[in-house]
Formats: C-alpha cells, structure tokens, sequence
C-alpha cells in the first residue's frame, strides 16, 4: 500500500484537530477577518513547520504550540491585515451552521471573561478548558506544573470576581 | 458562577464543532500551502533590501575612505556614516537570523521572549535611525557631493553653515518625539505611519518591554 503523502498526513492530521484550529483563532481574534487571517496564518505556520513534527509526539501538543505562539503574535501585531494568497470571502475553516455555532448565553458570557485576560493567560485557559492534564499544559506553556495550578486558581478567582460583577 | 461550571458548556461546544466546522480542502492544497507567507517569512522579505542597501552603502563607503584616506575632513564623517551602516547591517542580519532559527513549536515562554526581545532590537533600531537623521544629513553631504559631484563641501558652504545644520539636526530631535508623541494617536487611518510614529514616541518600546516583563513574571512560581 503506497504511503499517504506529506500533504496527505498533514491534512489528516490537521483534520483531526481543526477544533484546536477554531478555538484558538476565535479566541485571540477581535472580528470575523481577524479570525480567518489568524486561522491562515496558523495553517500556513504548522505546514512550514511540519517536517520538523516527530510522529512519536502527540499532535495536539505540537499542534497547540505552534497555533499558540502564533495567536498571541498576531494578537500583539499593531496592524492586521489580510495578507495570504487565499481569494476573498474564502477560509481555511468553514462553518456549516451559524446557528448551530451559536453561543448560548453561558457560554458568551465565558468569552467574555476569557477575552479579558492577557495573552498568556488566555493561553492556559483554553488549554484547561480543552480538558489538558496540568503537566501537558507545562509542557506547551513551558513553565512548572506547580506554577499551572498556582495561577488556575488565581485565573479561577478573577473570572468569579469579574462574573459576579457582570451578572 | 464558577469556570468550571462553564467547562461543561465549553465541552457540550467541543463536541457540536466536530460536525460543524470543516477544513476547505481546496485552501489546503500544496501549491497554495507553499505559498503562503506567515508574519515572520515577510518581515524577512521586508528586511532583505535593507539589508543589501546597508551592505552597498557600507561598500561604497568603504572605497571612499581609501580614496580620501589623506584628507581628514572627508575621512571623518565617512568612518562616522559608514560605522553607522555597519552597525544597522550586524543588527540586521542577527535580527534576520533570529527570525529564521525560531521553531514555533518550542514552549510558549520561549518562543514569546524570543519575539519579545526581537521586537525590542527592532523597535530600539527604529527610533534610533530616525532620530539620528537629521544629524546625519550634514556629514552625508560632504561625502556624497565630493564622492558622486568631486565638489568639496567645505568650500561651497562655509563652516559655520555646516556647523549650523548639525546644531539644528541635534535640536530637531526632542522636537521630533514630541510630535510623534502628539500624532502618533491620531494616524490610525495609516497603520504603518502609526506604527513608526509609535516608534519615535517611544510608546513601541515601552509596550515591547512591558511584553518582556510580563512573560518573566508568567514564568515566576
């Protein structure tokens, strides 16, 4: 049996994990067009980067990292503007259904907090939330376990303090 | 109301977006994948023509001196201008360098202080070269009048003329941060004239810095 090519692995893989794709362009984005820049922007990255990718690690970590890194430099460049070869009016990442997408009013209400935290914490946020174990957070963030856990709960008083007074 | 509360919303999200969000394949393919540029690539792109502009004038410079390497007065602010380029070159090619080694697939701390630090060398290199503009327009036409024109600058200006326009040259420059400091907020219709404003100002520096400070601290326990 011919063996899948690079391109073909790539988008298997990517496939398999475009939800890391979605999160993490939707949360370090402030528009629509940001989003689908940032989303490109990702792409085009995890495919540069790709040959360097070791198959005896989890994707997702790698692929984390990499999305990461580039959100929060997007998110801190002064100017953002579309940039890629893509045509207009055409993303990486399509949604089926608005509707279906469509935040309930808890789930706004999460973002919003989110959207509040700088750069970095947002970071360990969305890794939490996405269910990751304190020791793959460290991992991808590159800092201790010990330190994870101190500032999730840090992050976890704040985001109540903020809730309380936004209800 | 508690995060982990909301992480059973986050989760029931997670599970519709399988079916909901789909790759556009057609986006995907290899010749538009190889196309396409992120930030870094086209920030070198950006930094190739400075750089070889650099490399020449440090070249040119660099013949002149020999040529004039009797006459003090051309000599001087020669070795002055082509120092300079040199060292807007060396910034050059480490920045160029750094950009080329980062592996976005290192831990988020590492890969941000990278950035972080690059940012600082580009934005300190900004404000520096244009600040010192104006002190450089009088030894740049000594030099090019007499290596392009063979016209010797001292005897069409007199020297208190020359010396005139270093001193204005000088004075321009805390009247420069001061405007940049006043219009920088108001050219947001024209990011790249905002961003280098911001530059002059100082306030990409000190955004830069803070940066820096702040993954320091996100890495304390």
């Amino acid at each position: 049996m011919a063996q899948p090519s690079r391109q073909e692995r790539f988008l298997s893989l990517l496939d398999e994990h475009k939800k890391i794709l979605y999160k993490v362009s939707a949360s370090y984005s402030r528009n629509l067009a940001d989003r689908q820049d940032l989303a490109q922007e990702i792409t085009a990255q995890l495919w540069r980067s790709f040959d360097r990718y070791d198959a005896g690690y989890a994707f997702s970590t790698w692929m984390y990292r990499i999305a990461l890194n580039v959100a929060i430099s997007f998110y801190r460049s002064e100017s953002r503007r579309s940039r890629n070869t893509v045509p207009a009016g055409e993303s990486i990442l399509e949604i089926a259904d608005e509707r279906g997408a469509a935040e309930t009013d808890d789930l706004l209400l999460l973002h919003t907090l989110i959207d509040q935290l700088d750069e970095l914490d947002r970071a360990l946020v969305i890794l939490y939330l996405d269910g990751n174990r304190y020791d793959t957070i460290a991992e991808i963030l590159g800092i201790s376990e010990t330190n994870v856990g101190t500032k999730l709960n840090r992050i976890k008083q704040k985001l109540r303090r903020d809730a309380a007074r936004t209800v | 109301m508690d995060i982990d509360d909301l992480k059973q919303r986050w989760d029931d999200q997670d599970r519709k977006l399988d079916t909901l969000i789909r790759l556009n394949t057609r986006l995907l393919q290899e010749p538009v994948l190889n196309k396409a540029a992120t930030a870094m690539t086209r920030l070198s792109w950006l930094m190739l023509p400075e750089m070889i502009l650099n490399l020449l004038v440090c070249g040119w410079l660099g013949s002149f001196i020999a040529d004039h390497l009797h006459q003090a007065r051309f000599v001087i602010p020669a070795v002055a201008l082509d120092l300079g380029s040199l060292a807007l070159l060396i910034a050059g090619i480490r920045q160029w360098a750094t950009i080329w080694s980062l592996d976005y697939s290192a831990p988020i701390v590492e890969i941000q202080k990278r950035l972080g630090n690059l940012k600082v060398q580009r934005v300190r290199v900004t404000k520096l070269v244009f600040l010192t503009a104006p002190l450089v327009w009088t030894p740049m036409l000594i030099v090019g009048l007499k290596g392009f024109l063979h016209l010797d600058a001292y005897r069409m200006f007199s020297l208190s003329w020359l010396a005139a326009n270093l001193a204005v040259g000088i004075a321009v420059i805390p009247l420069a941060v001061w405007i940049a400091r006043r219009t920088a907020d108001r050219m947001q219709h024209s990011p790249l004239i905002q961003t280098l404003l911001r530059d002059i100002a100082g306030y990409n520096l000190t955004a830069a810095l803070g940066f820096v400070g702040t993954l320091a601290e996100f890495e304390k326990e």
